[in-house]
């Protein structure tokens, strides 16, 4: 018995790239060729190239996205949640994942953690199939898939039912290529033993991770074992029966997955709804499956020595082929959708409170932004006391998000939680928040708006409840500690001065039965610009701006003068102005705007030379083509008229939010 | 002894010693107050086969200890602030208890200083409860579904089990509800639970025969929602609604859920046949029970009458008359209250007599649901909330037990809470009464059990224990519809699942 492991141990090669005795000879015949040394460097310098690539496209261009992504985890260092995991086959994955995702609150550290990660399995990789270095770019391409998944996932970062899958699946095939090397080192008999037993373990541990391990090691075995002792065909076909009735028999233990679903267990498949995204699933399919060329480039015992004539120009057309290749694809799923980074930056500094931040965010917007944006712009404003005069300097027009997919967003999955907290309404905060924990899992963000809003809602049971959850976290226990002060001394809520406009705004509504349908924008718009509140200057103001955006005379007129007179003695807002002044001009038996002291330069003036402006342009468009294009009209006065309400009440039309 | 066997002996002892029972401290300082503990088993009367009731001491401490004084002798607990009971010994504790009590002392160190607190209380009642438990475990969700699980829980230790879980069915596009698990006389081997939506049907276990039936007929307003399994004939009593929600912009209750319309029909499970026990024009009838003897339905009605329907023209539009019915109905649902009624019932001919008032909740502008009777038919229990018929989401909302030989009401103060409560249930012995309640943290609800002694007087009720003190604090689900049971269910998920894949069976009506 113990030959026999000393004989297999031999006959496990250790790859050539880190013999300590480098054999460098020279072809003097050709000079196309790659030395010895040159060789032994190559999967150093593809794992250098690959790393400079995983930096520039996780740390460089999408912190953002990861710190969403631990945001929209959670981790629970309690028995009950590993046993919640476990509950599913590849359950330890997803522990093992939402333990690591909540690394990404520092996306530096979390980004190095996953690079890290990669480069072991591109190591251990080659150790277990014993690639020839002079193949060892192949490598690069389960890393690279497992690169592209996570920075193509785009708006999906709001839709993920697999807990874990920024780590999870990394960690899945690690354990799988790790399985091959460990099973290599045993002896004949150990090994169809061990295969049994790790089919079935593996299987409730990694789920389809060792189905696929299971295989690989059969095909190892089969290219590989030179002098195989036990029959040749007992040992792969036994893995292969073994890989196929492993869901079959473990899927009596599990009382929440269907059987047809057995092989794919702990293999992230998005979707929600009737969306699902194929194209999110081919980087974990390429991953998992490109283990399967490997044994034709391993290294077969043979000495590799240099690489010269056919050889070289195979090896060298294969390595421009997967790097070239590589670099295409990565560019090319990155999701890189400024309105998407824009929102991500701006959801965060909406929760910090950083009110300014949003509106620089906003500022940089060059094309139309999310409806999302342009509602946590309206919540900046109203927090900074600039609704009335900068509500429409920025963007207002909105577009759908983008999707590379079927994916449709909508910001009741998104951002509708933030939204309606900001906006008072913390019932709804509460709602929508725990209708997406229902659907995609409770997370961190959730929880926060669910302290939040029970916190606004004086409901402090409640609140400590979360709290509780959250202080167990790894990164967010201060923030839930700050929080626990308060719910142990509910008096000293006036000293949390984030939670003063939206008390103000909450406590001033009143109380009805009513529902969003799904749709919060224009929930908002119809229920703030149909109040009317004299107790609350924030949400008096609220309800004029939104009287605004619904362009809405009759509703405008009673908020107006309620405003003026609120504010007695306090210049009336550009905006506001604007509005006065437009809707006197049309509609002059309404209301008498003569009196009115209005500002010349910046309402009269502006409102003359607007109505010179587009008469101008509308008559030309006229004499040219015999119709009319608003749309066009309107874009050419943009640049000198965008920032008024005239050019909002005429030009901002066909919006649709989601 | 071999110097093996030494080296592990002193190495076992070691253990033990560095690892043994927690002990009372020498000195402390005494604080006249009970210790806050959670879950709060202060003072409760308790079964003497109920699983070890391990708390969390909610003091400002680094450790807790709690003495357990109880005839015959002593046992100390305390695993950081977690009082975590031994569960052999806890049966031995039980065993030389019931019938008396058990003290408990609880002491906390904060800094090295030790506290001791006023001693508790923990009454070992001479009755058993039923050893099973089973409940849906849900999210407290508004509209949204996903994974849902009826489970049973073996309340003699911490055992638990999945009775069924939709996700064995499931797919995305078509999720699968899963609700109302009911079972006849305390039994398993005669059971029914709802699918609605992908496989929808009611699945119902009758002796060894699974089915899964289709309830709804054209006659019918609903396929069949609340449940009751006559005691010993194969029939059920549902009720059939139409239901729907709202929520509320600010008060903390989030949800008004409301029947726009409801009746109550009889099943025969033998024949598949569906008759109407109540329609009557402008009643909601709702939430049928027998009592034990089989020979009365209980349920609730509500008074209500549309105004705004008159003005539709085109009755037979059914759509039209239903959305101005749910239209008034969220404007007027404060004035949708429910009384309890009942009606006789004759077993040899399966006829009902008329019906009856029983208690009047209107009288007192309240709303009476989930009416329960005791298994000796002297008391009923039910939900008392101030309109409608979901008090789950009524903070006010308490249980409310009527003694129907006197008439008189029982006082129920100690299972109650300012929060909500309802559901309540019988033991099948009647001195143990189980109830949801929400008064841990407003949203989560959870199953509390009162003790309910000869006398008819309700005993402080306590959490349904669970082997992690922190449990329900972590725990991010309801427990919906507790309801007791003599024995697990048999039949297993899969086979449910199995069933639940096939097509229902039509149920017929007949008039």
């Amino acid at each position: 018995m113990t030959n026999k492991k000393t004989n297999n141990l031999n006959q496990t090669k250790k790859p050539s790239f880190v013999s300590p005795k480098p054999d460098i000879r020279k072809s003097p015949g050709s000079s196309l060729r790659l030395g010895e040394k040159t060789v032994r460097l190559l999967p150093y310098l593809y794992i250098i190239m690959f790393v400079a690539l995983a930096v520039n496209y996780l740390i460089l261009q999408n912190t953002d996205m990861l710190y969403m992504a631990q945001s929209h985890n959670l981790f629970q260092e309690t028995p009950e949640y590993l046993h919640d995991c476990m509950k599913q086959p590849g359950g330890l994955l997803t522990w093992a994942g939402t333990y690591l995702t909540q690394y990404f609150y520092i996306p530096t550290v979390g980004a190095g953690m996953l690079i890290a990660l990669w480069v072991l399995t591109f190591f251990v990789t080659i150790y277990a199939f014993r690639i020839k270095n002079a193949w060892s770019v192949l490598i690069v391409i389960p890393v690279i898939s497992l690169l592209c998944s996570t920075i193509a996932t785009g708006y999906w970062v709001y839709y993920m039912k697999c807990p874990g899958y920024w780590f999870a699946p990394s960690l899945g095939f690690l354990t799988a290529v790790l399985s091959v090397l460990l099973t290599r080192v045993m002896s004949e008999k150990v090994k169809l033993a061990w295969i049994l037993v790790w089919s079935i373990a593996g299987y409730i541990m990694i789920g389809y991770f060792a189905l696929m391990s299971v295989l690989y090691i059969c095909l190892d075995y089969v290219i590989n074992e030179k002098d195989k002792r036990m029959n040749a065909y007992v040992l792969p076909l036994t893995a292969v029966v073994i890989s196929v009735i492993t869901p079959l028999l473990c899927y009596r233990l599990y009382n929440n997955m269907r059987l047809e679903d057995a092989w794919l267990a702990a293999f992230p498949i998005l979707s929600s709804g009737s969306d699902v995204s194929y194209m999110l699933e081919i980087p974990f399919a390429v991953t998992t499956v490109t283990p399967f060329l490997f044994v034709f480039f391993c290294d077969k015992a043979e000495k590799e020595t240099e690489i010269k004539g056919k050889k070289f120009w195979l090896v060298a057309l294969t390595t421009i082929a997967v790097i070239s290749g590589s670099v295409y694809i990565t560019d090319k799923v990155n999701f890189d959708d400024d309105n998407f980074h824009h929102e991500l930056r701006m959801y965060r500094a909406v929760e910090d409170n950083e009110w300014n931040d949003v509106l620089q965010e906003m500022g940089e917007i060059k094309d139309d932004a999310t409806r999302v944006m342009v509602l946590f712009k309206n919540i900046a404003l109203l927090n900074t006391g600039h609704m009335g005069d900068r509500l429409f300097a920025y963007n207002n027009m909105g577009k759908m998000p983008y999707s590379f997919d079927s994916l449709k967003v909508h910001m009741v999955q998104t951002a509708a939680s933030l939204i309606y907290y900001n906006h008072g309404k913390t019932n709804f905060a509460y709602r929508w928040a725990i209708e997406n924990s229902v659907e995609f899992g409770y997370n961190i963000d959730n929880l926060k708006t669910l302290v939040r809003s029970s916190i606004v809602n004086e409901e402090w049971d409640a609140a400590k409840k979360y709290l509780s959850i959250l202080k167990e976290t790894k990164f967010h226990k201060e923030w839930a500690a700050k929080y626990d002060n308060l719910i142990k001394n509910p008096k000293t809520i006036g000293e949390y001065h984030e939670f003063d406009i939206v008390r103000e705004l909450r406590n001033n509504m009143g109380s009805v039965l009513d529902g969003d349908n799904g749709m919060p924008e224009m929930y908002l718009l119809n229920y703030f610009s149909n109040t009317m509140n004299k107790d609350s200057k924030v949400l008096q103001e609220l309800t004029l701006a939104y009287a605004l955006i619904q362009k809405d005379i009759q509703l405008f007129w009673p908020r107006f003068f309620l405003y003026a007179q609120m504010h007695k003695g306090d210049a009336m807002p550009r905006h506001y102005q604007e509005a006065a002044y437009l809707y006197g001009k049309l509609e002059p038996f309404n209301v008498d705007i003569s009196g009115m002291p209005f500002d010349k330069q910046n309402v009269i003036d502006r409102y003359n030379s607007f109505q010179d402006m587009s008469q101008q342009l509308l008559n030309e468009q006229r004499q040219r083509t015999g119709t009319i294009d608003s749309k066009k009209v309107g874009e050419a006065m943009k640049p000198l008229f965008g920032d008024t309400f005239y050019w909002f009440y005429f030009f901002c039309r066909d919006i649709k939010s989601n | 002894m071999t110097r093996h066997n030494i080296i592990c002996a002193v190495a076992t002892a070691f253990v033990m010693i560095s690892c043994g029972q927690p002990s009372v401290p020498d000195s402390y300082s005494k604080k006249d107050a009970e210790p806050h503990i959670f879950p709060d088993y202060t003072n409760v009367t308790i079964p003497s086969n109920i699983a070890p009731v391990n708390f969390t001491v909610q003091e400002d401490a680094s450790e807790a200890v709690a003495r357990f004084t109880y005839p015959g002798g002593e046992k100390v607990y305390g695993e950081k602030n977690n009082i975590m009971i031994d569960e052999d010994e806890w049966k031995d504790i039980l065993a030389a208890a019931k019938g008396k009590d058990i003290k408990v002392d609880v002491f906390t160190a904060k800094n090295g200083k030790w506290t001791s607190y006023k001693t508790f209380t923990i009454s070992v009642a001479e009755e058993d409860i039923d050893p099973y438990v089973s409940y849906r475990l849900i999210q407290p969700s508004y509209v949204a579904y996903e994974s849902l699980y009826i489970e049973q829980r073996n309340i003699t230790n911490y055992e638990n089990d999945d009775i069924y879980s939709n996700m064995l069915v499931q797919t995305e596009q078509d999720g699968q509800c899963i609700n109302c698990h009911s079972y006849q006389n305390y039994k398993t081997d005669h059971m029914l639970f709802h699918m609605r939506q992908s496989y929808g049907g009611t699945m119902i276990v009758n002796g060894d025969k699974i089915e899964k039936v289709d309830l709804k007929t054209e006659e019918t307003i609903s396929a069949g929602v609340y449940p009751a399994w006559h005691p010993t004939l194969n029939i059920i009593a549902f009720s059939t609604n139409k239901t729907g929600q709202s929520f509320h912009t600010k008060d903390v209750a989030k949800i008004e859920v409301q029947d726009t319309e409801s009746d109550l029909i009889l099943y025969d499970v033998d024949k598949n046949e569906v008759s109407y026990i109540e329609n009557a024009e402008d009643e909601l009838e709702i939430f049928p029970t027998w009592s034990a003897d089989g020979k009365t339905l209980y349920f609730c009605s509500a008074n209500f009458h549309y105004y705004g329907t008159s003005s539709v023209s085109d009755t037979t539009n059914l759509d039209t008359v239903r959305v101005k019915k749910e239209t008034e109905m969220i404007q007027r649902y404060k004035e949708c209250k429910y009384d309890v009624y009942k009606k006789s019932f004759n077993p040899d001919t399966r006829t009902f007599g008329k019906r009856e008032l029983v208690y009047s909740a209107t009288q007192n502008d309240k709303s009476a649901t989930l009416p329960r009777v005791s298994p000796d038919g002297r008391y009923i229990a039910f939900a008392e909330g101030n309109w409608g018929c979901f008090h789950i989401w009524h903070p006010e909302a308490d249980i409310r037990i009527i003694d129907l030989k006197t008439g008189e009401m029982v006082d129920t103060k100690a299972m109650n809470s300012e929060r909500a409560e309802s559901y309540p249930v019988w033991s099948s012995n009647g001195r143990w009464l189980m109830c949801e309640s929400r008064r841990d943290d407003g949203n989560y609800t959870r199953p509390y059990i009162a003790y309910f002694d000869k006398k008819g007087k309700v005993h402080k009720a306590f959490e349904l224990p669970q082997k992690n003190p922190n449990f329900y604090t972590y725990q991010l689900r309801s427990f919906n519809r507790p309801e007791f049971m003599k024995e697990p269910v048999k039949v297993t998920p899969h086979e449910f699942a199995s069933v639940a894949k096939t097509e229902a069976k039509k149920a017929i009506f007949k008039k």
